[in-house]
């Protein structure tokens, strides 16, 4: 499978690669999905025109895993992106590492930006949400999902944040210029706690890498400690219980008739709306959006939904407590340096480490195997404590 | 839940699961709802939903029409279409 699903050979200017869920009019959309393949929007996402308006070009739209489901990039309708040992290799990363991209434009809702940056040498910013527009994507998981940037360096993620992030009345969350341009003024990280209970699953060279990225944060004068925590692990089943509710119901317009895929088995609306959703979702997307489905339903809305809505609560306050006493959270990227054979079990569990920081819109920095979690409008301080490290953290 | 159960589930949201994908299925809704009951473990009575992580203001607009895309550029990604609609099967016999 290419990097690429979609690749410009006539680039002007800087190039930047976008993920196949940011809608583009000049080059097809698919979000990894049969549904979508080959589905030309009218308009472009709002980050596109601000790259371009900055002077950036457009190296071509990176394959993903369908709707965001995925660990690096399996479930694509497109195909998995593979290393010669068979190993998972996300395309995100991969559009910068052969140099075909100066930096690539994520959307994160899952999480798998920041597995494909701290696999891969690269740095990753997930951005405070509803600081860069969401206007033209493909909506998976609104009310948590960022476009982050990937990058070589810590300083060609500022350098492109900088260029995408604003205020956009075409997206109802946007937040205000003034609330995104307090981004640029947060306090430098100083002290971060590492969350003990989240490193026990990892694998033995995961570990490792995680420990020499500690190292190299101790190395550069970041006070670190070590502490316990029952409360952030809950972000994982809330998170999913969330994203799979909203999932189901942005993906509820798939249905064969105005655009995206048609079945060719068909006698009647019927038949058409659920072949065409039958033939043309993965199994991952129809188990999720099942799901989505059921903890809507009257039995599970205030057990199950109602319950994860007011989880959301209670993490976003705990993360306020802890930002009482540190400057950020530090926790793996994910469990293993590499990914050879995955079910549909497989990103939910790796979402144990990402769902956190997803559930509450804060910025979290990527590199070297961890994620750095910082409070809200923190993006460029965590992306200064990044820099820091570059050249001594495990690549 | 059970087969019958996810079946109906399937009918509502326009999919259908083979039955080996519905016996995946029903272990996947399984633990999904095992790890949700973790949370009980916190008390939430008192604490109100979150749907939005930031509080958010009204957007409104002028009430002002305007014609964003054509028919024409409506119709470019319809699977089928017939003299300027989109094309579906006839709906009553």
């Amino acid at each position: 499978m290419a990097v690429f699903t979609v690749k410009n050979e006539n680039v002007q200017g800087k190039a930047v690669a976008l993920d196949d869920l940011i809608l583009t009019k000049d080059y097809p959309t698919a979000a990894g999905s049969k549904m979508l393949e080959g589905f030309m929007s009218l308009f472009d996402a709002e980050v596109v025109p601000r790259l371009q308006n900055a002077g950036y070009g457009i190296a071509g739209k990176v394959n993903v895993g369908e709707f965001s489901l995925d660990v690096l990039g399996e479930t694509s309708h497109f195909g998995a992106n593979r290393d010669q040992n068979g190993n998972l290799v996300s395309a995100l990363s991969e559009s910068i590492k052969t140099e075909n991209a100066f930096a690539c434009l994520c959307t994160d809702s899952n999480g798998t930006p920041r597995r494909a940056a701290a696999l891969s040498g690269l740095c990753y910013i997930k951005p405070t949400y509803a600081t860069v527009s969401r206007y033209g994507l493909v909506a998976c998981v609104c009310s948590g999902e960022t476009v982050g940037v990937m990058a070589k360096t810590a300083d060609g993620c500022a350098e492109i944040l900088s260029v995408i992030a604003g205020h956009d009345d075409k997206d109802g969350t946007s937040l205000p210029q003034n609330m995104i341009d307090s981004a640029k003024n947060a306090d430098p990280i100083c002290k971060v706690a590492v969350i003990s209970s989240f490193m026990n699953g990892l694998s033995a060279d995961m570990s490792e890498k995680v420990n020499a990225s500690l190292a190299s944060l101790r190395a550069n004068g970041i006070e670190i400690e070590e502490i316990d925590d029952s409360v952030l692990p809950l972000a994982q089943p809330a998170w999913n219980t969330l994203s799979a509710a909203e999932l189901c119901n942005n993906i509820s317009r798939f249905d064969g008739v105005k655009y995206g895929y048609r079945t060719a088995n068909y006698k009647n609306i019927e038949e058409l709306y659920t072949n065409s959703r039958t033939e043309a979702f993965g199994l991952l997307t129809k188990m999720q959006l099942l799901y989505g489905s059921e903890v809507l339903s009257t039995e599970n809305y205030m057990p199950v939904y109602d319950k994860a809505l007011r989880m959301r609560r209670v993490l976003c306050a705990h993360f306020s407590e802890l930002f009482a006493s540190y400057d950020a959270i530090v926790l793996p990227a994910c469990s293993q340096t590499a990914y050879v054979e995955t079910d549909t079990d497989t990103a939910y569990n790796e979402s144990l480490y990402t769902a956190p920081a997803s559930i509450c819109g804060l910025p979290v920095a990527a590199f070297g195997g961890i994620q750095i979690i910082g409070k809200a409008f923190s993006d460029y301080a965590l992306l200064s404590l990044v820099k820091k490290t570059e050249g001594g953290a495990a690549q | 839940m059970d087969a019958c159960q996810m079946q109906r589930l399937e009918q509502l949201n326009r999919v259908a699961l083979t039955e080996e994908e519905r016996e995946k299925a029903l272990a996947f809704f399984a633990s999904r709802f095992a790890d949700m009951e973790k949370c009980n473990a916190v008390d939430t009575e008192n604490t109100e939903r979150m749907v939005h992580i930031f509080a958010l203001e009204n957007v409104l607009r002028a009430d002002e029409k305007k014609k964003i895309f054509s028919r024409e550029d409506l119709l470019k990604g319809a699977p089928e279409q017939t003299d300027g609609y989109w094309q579906v099967p006839r709906l009553l016999e």
